[in-house]
C-alpha cells in the first residue's frame, strides 16, 4: 500500500508507554472495550462474544464491551485491515480518547495471519497504528482472550519469549528398533493407521498397535501373535481403535510375514474374520 | 425463589480461570512445541505451513539453516504436526501466547548445521538429515555395499544427480545410434 498513516503529534505525545501504565493503574476494574472489525472473517468475532458469556465472565474483573469508540480505553482490532477498513480503523482510533490501549486480536489482528501477503490488506493492525499487545489464535481460544486482557492489565505475567535454539549436536535424533529388523514395516504401519484415522488418531493407533506386538517373544508365529494381539484388543475402549487395529494386523502385518514365511493370509486362525471385526462394535 | 434454589442446585457455571489454571479439552490444538534435538531440518513444515508462520532458510552466511516459526501468524491448523517426520514438531496444549510491548517475543528460532554437496561443494541440505537417513538405512536391514551406495548418493545435492543421469543417458543412447 502507498500511503501509510503518520499518528499526529497530539495523539502520540499523549499515548507514551508511561501515560499507558498510569491508565492501567487508574481504570483498574473497569476498562471498556470497543471491538473493530478491519476486516475480519468473523471467527474472531465469535470468539469474543463467547468470551463474554457467563462461562468466562469478564465483567469480574470489570471487562465491558462499548458501542462507540469514545467510551474506550482499549481497542480490539480483529482482520488484517483490508482496504476498505483503513479509513474506518485510523477514524475510531482518532476518536478514542487518549492513553488508549491497541491490542491486535487474532492471527489476521497479530501480524496478517494468512492473509499476510495478500493483495488489497495490510497485514495486520501494526502495520497501520501502533499496537500495544498482541493476542495470536486463529480465532483465540476465550481463555486466550481473557489472558491476553490480563497481560495487558497486568494481572497476569506474560508468559511467551523469544526463543533461539543454537548450537546442537549433528546427530541424528534416536531411531526405535524395528520389530522385524526392518523399518519399512513400521513405515507401512504408520502410512495405514493415518490412512484410516488421520494424523492425530493415527499416531496412538500406531503406538498402541506396536506396544501390543512389542511383549510377543516370537513374532514370525502368525497363531500366537494373534492371540497376543486379541488380547491386547479386548482391554481396548475405543471399538474404532479395536476395528483399524485388526485391519492394520491382516493387510499389513500378514503381508510383511508372507516375504519369511509361506502362509495361507485367509486361515482362520492367523487373520481376524469378519466376524471378529463386527464383535469390536458390541 | 425458584430461581435462587436452582443456581444452589447447578452451582457457578463461570471458569475461575485466570485465577486458576484451566484445561482445554483433548484433542485441542495449541501452540506447536519445537523439539529442537528432534529437528533434522527436512522443510517439510515449511513447506506444509499454509500461513508461512513456519520459514526454514539459509542465514545470510550460508552457513547454517534456520527454522523460524512466528507464533503470530499461526493459524494451528496442524499441517506442520502432520507432516513432520521425527515429531519434532507437535501441537501442544498451551494457549497462553499474548505478548504486550515487544512482538519479537512471538518468535521462535532453531539453527542447523549445513552439509555441503560432496561434488560441486554448495549447500543442499543440513547434516543431521544425512545422518537420519543412514540411520534409517541401517535399521532397514541392507547390506554395507548398498548402504554405502545410497550414502554416497544422498549426499549429492539434486542439480548434480541430474547431470550425472544426462551423462549416463546420453552416453548409452550415442551407443545404439548409427553413425
Amino acid at each position: 500500500m502507498s500511503k501509510t498513516y503518520v499518528v499526529p503529534t497530539e495523539i502520540s505525545e499523549l499515548n507514551k508507554v508511561e501515560d499507558k501504565l498510569n491508565l492501567i493503574k487508574d481504570i483498574k476494574r473497569s476498562f471498556s472495550v470497543y471491538r473493530i472489525d478491519c476486516g475480519s472473517c468473523n471467527g474472531c468475532e465469535i470468539e469474543i462474544f463467547a468470551s463474554i458469556t457467563p462461562m468466562w465472565d469478564p465483567e469480574r474483573f470489570g471487562f465491558k464491551l462499548v458501542a462507540s469508540p469514545r467510551h474506550a480505553d482499549i481497542l480490539l482490532c480483529t482482520g488484517p485491515v483490508t482496504r476498505q477498513m483503513y479509513y474506518p480503523l485510523l477514524r475510531a482510533y482518532e476518536a478514542a480518547p487518549d492513553p488508549k490501549i491497541v491490542v491486535g486480536y487474532g492471527a489476521c489482528g497479530s501480524t496478517g495471519g494468512i492473509f499476510h501477503d495478500c493483495y488489497s490488506t495490510w497485514g495486520g493492525v501494526d502495520k497501520v497504528i501502533p499496537v500495544d499487545v498482541w493476542i495470536p489464535g486463529c480465532p483465540p481460544h476465550p481463555a486466550s482472550t481473557i489472558y491476553g486482557l490480563a497481560t495487558a492489565l497486568g494481572i497476569l505475567d506474560q508468559k511467551l519469549k523469544k526463543t533461539e535454539h543454537k548450537d546442537g549436536t549433528d546427530e541424528a535424533p534416536k531411531i526405535e528398533d524395528s520389530i522385524f529388523d526392518n523399518t519399512l514395516f513400521e513405515r507401512e504401519v504408520m502410512e495405514r493407521a493415518r490412512v484410516m484415522m488421520g494424523y492425530l488418531h493415527g499416531r496412538e493407533l500406531y503406538k498402541a498397535y506396536i506396544d501390543a506386538l512389542k511383549p510377543i517373544e516370537d513374532i514370525y508365529n502368525p497363531v500366537k501373535t494373534k492371540e497376543t494381539l486379541l488380547e491386547a484388543i479386548k482391554k481396548e475402549d475405543d471399538p474404532r481403535f479395536k476395528e483399524c487395529m485388526m485391519i492394520l494386523h491382516n493387510e499389513v502385518y500378514l503381508k510383511h510375514l508372507k516375504r519369511f514365511k509361506n502362509i495361507n493370509k485367509c486361515h482362520p486362525t492367523i487373520c481376524f474374520t469378519k466376524e471378529e471385526m463386527e464383535l469390536a462394535y458390541d | 425463589m425458584k430461581l435462587l434454589d436452582m443456581t444452589r442446585k447447578y452451582g457457578s457455571a463461570t471458569y475461575e480461570y485466570p485465577f486458576a489454571p484451566y484445561t482445554v479439552a483433548d484433542g485441542f490444538r495449541g501452540k506447536p512445541e519445537y523439539d529442537y534435538d528432534k529437528c533434522i531440518g527436512c522443510t517439510a513444515c515449511g513447506v506444509a505451513c499454509p500461513s508461512n508462520a513456519i520459514n526454514v532458510e539459509l542465514n545470510e552466511a550460508k552457513d547454517k539453516l534456520v527454522w523460524k516459526f512466528d507464533c503470530g501468524r499461526c493459524i494451528y491448523c496442524g499441517r506442520c504436526d502432520e507432516v513432520c517426520p521425527t515429531n519434532a514438531v507437535m501441537l501442544g496444549s498451551d494457549f497462553e501466547t499474548a505478548v504486550k510491548f515487544n512482538k519479537e517475543d512471538l518468535i521462535e528460532t532453531g539453527e542447523l548445521d549445513v552439509e555441503y554437496c560432496q561434488k560441486c561443494g554448495k549447500v543442499f541440505t543440513t547434516k543431521r538429515l544425512i545422518a537420519y537417513c543412514v540411520e534409517n538405512f541401517k535399521k532397514v536391514g541392507w547390506s554395507e555395499r548398498v548402504i554405502e551406495e545410497k550414502t554416497k548418493y544422498i549426499t549429492t545435492c539434486p542439480e548434480c544427480k541430474k547431470a550425472e543421469s544426462v551423462e549416463l543417458v546420453s552416453k548409452h543412447y550415442s551407443k545404439g545410434v548409427k553413425k
